[in-house]
C-alpha cells in the first residue's frame, strides 16, 4: 500500500516531465492533483495505531551495503506524511490552469514523493537517497519556473539552496556511515548505540535544512524567487525534512548521543526565533518576510526536540505539522498577490486590501494571526507544547538554560505579533488605492485556502487529534515524563 | 433594517441561552462543573466549564450589554458597508467572553482571553482607514499580547505545579507557589484591564465604534482580568507579594486615570480614562480580599459605563464628534439622552440611590476593612489605599460633574434626539443602573462620608461653572497625561527598529561572510587549477614528463 502511495505520484510526474510537451496544463495539474490524493488517502488508510509500525515493507535491495528497502508508518512520521501528500495535492489545485507547464507538475510530484519517500523510510541508505532526490527537482523548480522579473537573481538562489543542502546532506551522509559502521546495520530501529560525532555531524547536517541561525541565509533568498508551489513546498515540506531528521534520526535513533548535541540545538534555535522575527520586523518583500517568520516557528520545534521529553516529541511534530499549513497557506497567498502585482514588496501591493480584494485580505489576516499564535488556532498548540516541554525542562536540558530559553522564546512570539500587526497593517488596512490588478480570490485559490484555512481551525480546535498520537506510546520515546492528568 | 436582524437575532439567541445556563445558577455559591470533552493525558486539556453565582452575574452582564450593544449598532453602524463583519465579530466576542467566563480549563479560558483580544483589534481598527483606528489597534493589540504571555507562562507553572489545568481542581488543591503564579497571572490582568503600568492603550482604543467601546472597552472584556483574580482570589490571597502589588497599581491607576479624565477636552477620551480609574477601584477591593464589593462594582460599573458611553454615542450621532467643544447646551434637544446619561454621571459621582454609589460604598468599606489589619495587605498600605480611593472619589465626582455640564448645559444648540433603536438601549441602561441598586449592602459611616465627598466634587465643580463660566482646565502635563506613553508609542518601536535593521545588516554582512569566502575560495582554486589546463601541449607534456618522474622516484624510493 506505501509502495503504491509512493510509486503513483513518482511515476505520473516523470510521465508529465516525459511528456510536457504533449499534456495541456490544466489536465496535468488535474492527474497530479489525483496521484497526491490517491497518495493522501492510501497513507490514510494505512494506518493502524500508534504502536508500532503501520503497512511495513522491508525487501532486500543492496546486499552487500545490507541496505533494505524497508519503509512503514510509525507515530512519528504519518502526521508529517499527511502534511505533505496533502500541501502537494493542494499544490497540483492551485496549479489547475490553461498556462501551467506540465513539467512544474511533474517538479510537484516528484518533490512531494521523495519528501514522502524520506518520510516512510526506515532505512537510513534508503532516506538518504530519497532526501538527495528531493534536492535537485527543486533546483529547476527554482531555477526555471522562480521569480519571472529576475532570471539571474533566481538561479543565484537556487544554486545557493542547492549548494548549502548539499553540503549538509554531505555531513548527514558521514553521520548515517558511521553510525552503520558502528551498528553494522542500516536498518533504525536496529541502531543501538553510536558515537557523539556521528550525532553532531547528523545535527550539523539537518540544522543545514531546518535552518538554524547561523545556517539559514539561503532560505529568504530562495523562498523568495522560488514559483508559488515552490515556496508552499520549501516551506512545508523541506523544512520538514530538517525537524524530522533531527527528531528521528537524531533523538530517537541516537538518544543518547543526542543529548550531548541538544543544549546547542536548544541555544541556536531560540536564537533563530529572537533574530528571524526581528528580521522580519524589517521585511518589506512578504514572501522575505514569511520566509524568516518559518526559522522563527523552526526554532521552537528545534528547542522542543532539544528537551528530549515525550512533550517535546509532541510539540515538535504538531509544530511541523501545523507549520506546513499556516505558512503553505501565507505562501499561496502572497504567490497569490505576485501573480496579480508583479512583486510581493509590501510597498508596491499598496494599502487598502481588505476593500480591494476582501476575501484575499481575510485569508491573509487569518493566516498571520494563526502563525502569531493566537489560541484557538493550531499555531498556539505548537508554540505552547514546545515552551511547556522547556519549561518542564526535559532530560538533557538544565532548569536554568531552559526556563532562560523559554523567556527568549516568549520575547520572541511578542515579536512575531508585532512584525505580523505591522504587515496587517501594511497591505490590509490603509486607505485603499484601488488598482487594475485588484482581483479577488478565484476558484481554486479558494478551494485551497478554505482547505488549509479549515485544517488550521480543526487543528486548533482539537490538537488532541496528533497530541494524543503520543499520548501512550509502546513505541519508546525515552525520557521521563509524568503525564498531567485530566 | 432588513439585512441588520440575522444579526440581532443571533445575538438574541445566544444571550438567551446564556440566560436560560446563567440563571438558575445565580445563587449557587459552589457552582456547577461539567466536563464536556475529557482531554487526553499528554496535553491535559479538557472542555470543562463552571457556572457559579459570579460567573453567572457576568454572564447576565455579557450578553446584556451584548444584546442591547447589537441593536444599538443597527442605528448607529447600519449603513456602515462593513456593517456585517462588524456584527459577526461582536458575536463572536460574545462567545470568547463567555468561554472565558465559564471555562473550568486555563487553557479553554486562555482560548477566549486572546479572541477576545483580537475581536478588540479588530473591532478598534473598524475604521481602518484612519491612521488612529490603525495604530490604536494596533497599540492595543500588542500591549494586551504581550501581557498575556504572563497568563500563558503562568498556566505552564500552574500545570506543572498541580498537575492539572482544571480550575476547580486548582482551587481544591489549596494554594501552592502561589507568589510564582499570582505575579505572572497579575502581568496578564494588567495589561487586559488597562492598568498601570499598560493602562495607555485603552485611551487610544477610542476610534474604535462607541457601541464597541461600551461592550469591550468598558463593560466586559476590560472587567475580565477583574474576573479572573476573584475566580483565583483563593491563589492571590496566599501571597502576600501579588496582594501588595495589585493594591499600589490600583491605587496609582485610580488616581492618575481620575485626573487625566478631568483634564481631557474629549467626551469619549474621558471616559476611557474614568473606565481605567474605576477597574482600578475593583482592584482595591480585590486587594482588600473582597471579592463581592469587586464584582458588585464590575457590574454596576458595566451597567453604567456602558450607559455613559452608548449616550456618548448618541451625542456623536448628532453632533459629529466626541470633542467636547462639539457639545454643549444639548439638554433640551436631547431630553431622552439627557436624562438617562444624568443618571449615568450620577452612578459615577457616587450619587445616592444609583448602582454606583452602593458598589462605591462597598469598595469603600472593603478597604476600610482592610487598613484595620484583617485581610493580607499590610495595615499601612491598607490606609494609604483607603485615602487614595476617597481622593479619586472627589476627583470622579469632579470630572463627572464637569462633563456632564459641559456636554448638556450653557447656550443651547438645535439637534436631532437619536433614533429608537439607540435611544432603548440607552434607556435599559439607566432603569438597570437604578435597579442594580435594590438589595445592595449599605455601611451607614461609609456611606455618608463619600456623599459628603461627591456633593463636595459635584460643588467645587457648579461653582467655578458659576464661577468663571467655562470649564477649560489649563494643567498641560495632565493633558499629556504625564507622558507615560512616550516608552510604548516612541522608545519601543524605535529599539525594535533598529534592532531589526541590525538583524538584517548582520545577516548580509556577517552571516553570509562564510557562504560567500567559501565561493572565493572555490574561485581561487579553480584559477589555479585552470593554470593546468592550459591548453599548451608543451606545458601538459612537461607536467607529464615531471609526473612520470616524480612517481619513478616514489617507486624507487619506497620499495
Amino acid at each position: 500500500m506505501i509502495v503504491t502511495a509512493l510509486i503513483v505520484p513518482f511515476v505520473i510526474g516523470s510521465l508529465l516531465m516525459l511528456f510536457r510537451g504533449d499534456v495541456p496544463g490544466r489536465l496535468a495539474a488535474l492527474l497530479g492533483a489525483a496521484a497526491m490524493a490517491t497518495s493522501l488517502v492510501l497513507f490514510a488508510m494505512v494506518w493502524d495505531g500508534p504502536n508500532g509500525v503501520s503497512g511495513e515493507v522491508d525487501t532486500s535491495w543492496i546486499e552487500p551495503l545490507r541496505a533494505h528497502f524497508h519503509i512503514g508508518v510509525t507515530a512519528l512520521s504519518w502526521p508529517f506524511l499527511l502534511m505533505t501528500a496533502f500541501l502537494g495535492l493542494l499544490c497540483c489545485i492551485w496549479l489547475v490552469a490553461d498556462d501551467t507547464s506540465p513539467a512544474v507538475v511533474g517538479l510537484v510530484l516528484v518533490i512531494s514523493a521523495s519528501s514522502l519517500g524520506v518520510f516512510a523510510s526506515l532505512d537510513l541508505l534508503l532516506l538518504f537517497v530519497f532526501f538527495e532526490l528531493a534536492l535537485i527537482p527543486m533546483w529547476f523548480l527554482i531555477a526555471w519556473w522562480g521569480a519571472p522579473d529576475d532570471p539571474d537573481g533566481r538561479r543565484r538562489a537556487a544554486t545557493r539552496f542547492l549548494l548549502f543542502t548539499v553540503s549538509g546532506s554531505a555531513l548527514v551522509l558521514v553521520g548515517i556511515v558511521i553510525v552503520a559502521v558502528q551498528s553494522k546495520s542500516l536498518q533504525i530501529f536496529e541502531v543501538t548505540s553510536g558515537s557523539v560525532v556521528a550525532a553532531s555531524l547528523i545535527a550539523l547536517g539537518f540544522a543545514v535544512k531546518t535552518p538554524l541561525v547561523p545556517l539559514h541565509t539561503w532560505l529568504p533568498d530562495a523562498h523568495s524567487k522560488a514559483p508559488t508551489v515552490g515556496s508552499v513546498l520549501l516551506a512545508g515540506v523541506f523544512l520538514k525534512l530538517g525537524t524530522y531528521g533531527l527528531l528521528f534520526l537524531d533523538s530517537f535513533m541516537l538518544h543518547d548521543p543526542f543529548g550531548k548535541v541538544a543544549p546547542y540545538l536548544a541555544v541556536a534555535g531560540v536564537v533563530g526565533i529572537v533574530w528571524s522575527a526581528l528580521a522580519c520586523y524589517a521585511q518589506d518583500d512578504l514572501k522575505r518576510l514569511i520566509a524568516y517568520s518559518s526559522i522563527g516557528h523552526m526554532g521552537f520545534v528545534v528547542l522542543a526536540i532539544s528537551t528530549q521529553s515525550v512533550v517535546g516529541v509532541a510539540a515538535a511534530v504538531f509544530g511541523s505539522v501545523v507549520h506546513g499549513l499556516i505558512t503553505g497557506l501565507l505562501f499561496f497567498l502572497s504567490g497569490s498577490l505576485k501573480e496579480r502585482f508583479g512583486t510581493a514588496s509590501m510597498a508596491a501591493i499598496g494599502r487598502g486590501l481588505y476593500t480591494r480584494t476582501p476575501w484575499l485580505a481575510v485569508a491573509f489576516v487569518f493566516a498571520a494571526v494563526a502563525s502569531l499564535g493566537l489560541p484557538g488556532l493550531a499555531g498556539f498548540w505548537g508554540e505552547l507544547l514546545s515552551l511547556r516541554s522547556a519549561y518542564e525542562v526535559g532530560d538533557v536540558l538544565t532548569k536554568s538554560g531552559a526556563w532562560t530559553l523559554l523567556g527568549f522564546a516568549v520575547l520572541g512570539i511578542a515579536l512575531t505579533t508585532a512584525y505580523f500587526v505591522r504587515a496587517i497593517r501594511l497591505i490590509a488596512q490603509g486607505e485603499p488605492v484601488p488598482r487594475d490588478e485588484d482581483r479577488d480570490l478565484g476558484g481554486h485559490e479558494v478551494v485551497v485556502s478554505v482547505a488549509l484555512a479549515a485544517s488550521i481551525l480543526v487543528l486548533g480546535l482539537a490538537p488532541g487529534l496528533i497530541v494524543g498520537l503520543y499520548d501512550h506510546p509502546t513505541v519508546t520515546y525515552h525520557g521521563s515524563y509524568s503525564a498531567v492528568t485530566p | 433594517m432588513r439585512r441588520h436582524w440575522p444579526y440581532v437575532a443571533l445575538t438574541a439567541v445566544l444571550s438567551v441561552a446564556a440566560a436560560a445556563w446563567a440563571i438558575p445558577q445565580l445563587d449557587d455559591d459552589h457552582g456547577t462543573t461539567h466536563v464536556w470533552v475529557r482531554g487526553d493525558a499528554l496535553l491535559g486539556v479538557s472542555l470543562a466549564t463552571h457556572v457559579d453565582g459570579l460567573a453567572a452575574q457576568v454572564m447576565l452582564l455579557a450578553v446584556g450589554v451584548g444584546l442591547l450593544v447589537q441593536i444599538y449598532s443597527t442605528a448607529y453602524l447600519g449603513h456602515h458597508p462593513r456593517y456585517r463583519s462588524y456584527a459577526l465579530i461582536i458575536v463572536l466576542f460574545l462567545i470568547a467572553m463567555l468561554t472565558v467566563v465559564v471555562a473550568d480549563d486555563f487553557f479553554v479560558l486562555l482560548v477566549g482571553w486572546e479572541v477576545m483580544g483580537l475581536c478588540s483589534y479588530l473591532l478598534i481598527g473598524h475604521e481602518w482607514q484612519t491612521t488612529e483606528a490603525r495604530s490604536g489597534a494596533a497599540k492595543a493589540f500588542l500591549m494586551t499580547r504581550i501581557a498575556d504571555l504572563g497568563l500563558l507562562v503562568g498556566i505552564l507553572v500552574i500545570g506543572q505545579t498541580y498537575g492539572t489545568y482544571r480550575i476547580s481542581e486548582v482551587l481544591a488543591a489549596g494554594p501552592k507557589n502561589s507568589t510564582a503564579i499570582a505575579l505572572l497571572l497579575l502581568i496578564a490582568v494588567v495589561g487586559k484591564s488597562a492598568q498601570f503600568p499598560l493602562h495607555t492603550w485603552l485611551p487610544d482604543a477610542m476610534p474604535g465604534p462607541t457601541p464597541i467601546t461600551a461592550l469591550i472597552h468598558a463593560a466586559t472584556m476590560v472587567a475580565a482580568g477583574v474576573y479572573l483574580i476573584a475566580r483565583l482570589l483563593p491563589i492571590f490571597e496566599a501571597s502576600e507579594l501579588a496582594m501588595t502589588l495589585l493594591a499600589i497599581i490600583a491605587a496609582i491607576t485610580m488616581l492618575l486615570g481620575a485626573l487625566f479624565a478631568l483634564a481631557q477636552t474629549d467626551l469619549k477620551r474621558a471616559l476611557a480614562w474614568s473606565t481605567v480609574s474605576q477597574l482600578a477601584f475593583m482592584f482595591a477591593a480585590l486587594a482588600a480580599g473582597d471579592r463581592d464589593a469587586a464584582t458588585n462594582h464590575l457590574l454596576s460599573h458595566g451597567a453604567f459605563k456602558a450607559l455613559l458611553f452608548l449616550g456618548c454615542g448618541c451625542l456623536m450621532h448628532a453632533v459629529g464628534s466626541s470633542s467636547l467643544s462639539a457639545m454643549g447646551g444639548l439638554r433640551r434637544s436631547m431630553p431622552v439622552t439627557f436624562g438617562a446619561m444624568t443618571i449615568g454621571f450620577a452612578a459615577l459621582a457616587g450619587v445616592v440611590p444609583t448602582a454606583g454609589f452602593f458598589s462605591k460604598d462597598g469598595v469603600l468599606e472593603a478597604l476600610h476593612h482592610a487598613a484595620d489589619g484583617s485581610g493580607v495587605l499590610p495595615d499601612v498600605l491598607g490606609e494609604i489605599v483607603f485615602y487614595v480611593a476617597l481622593a479619586t472619589s472627589l476627583v470622579t465626582a469632579a470630572y463627572a460633574t464637569r462633563l456632564w455640564l459641559v456636554a448638556f448645559f450653557g447656550d443651547a444648540k438645535e439637534h436631532d434626539e437619536a433614533p429608537q433603536a439607540m435611544i432603548g438601549p440607552v434607556v435599559a441602561l439607566a432603569a438597570a443602573s437604578l435597579v442594580l441598586s435594590i438589595g445592595q449592602p449599605f455601611h451607614f459611616g461609609i456611606g455618608l462620608l463619600s456623599t459628603i465627598i461627591a456633593a463636595a466634587g459635584i460643588g467645587m465643580v457648579v461653582w467655578a461653572w458659576r464661577a468663571q463660566g467655562n470649564l477649560d482646565i489649563d494643567a498641560p502635563l495632565l493633558a499629556r497625561e504625564l507622558d507615560l506613553d512616550a516608552p510604548y508609542a516612541r522608545w519601543l518601536p524605535a529599539l525594535v527598529g533598529s534592532a531589526a535593521r541590525l538583524v538584517v545588516a548582520v545577516d548580509r554582512d556577517g552571516v553570509d561572510v562564510y557562504p560567500r569566502s567559501s565561493a572565493t575560495i572555490a574561485q581561487f582554486a579553480s584559477r589555479g587549477l585552470d593554470l593546468l589546463q592550459s591548453r599548451n601541449v608543451q606545458r601538459y607534456a612537461t607536467v607529464i614528463a615531471a609526473g612520470v618522474a616524480l612517481l619513478t622516484a616514489a617507486a624507487v624510493i619506497w620499495t
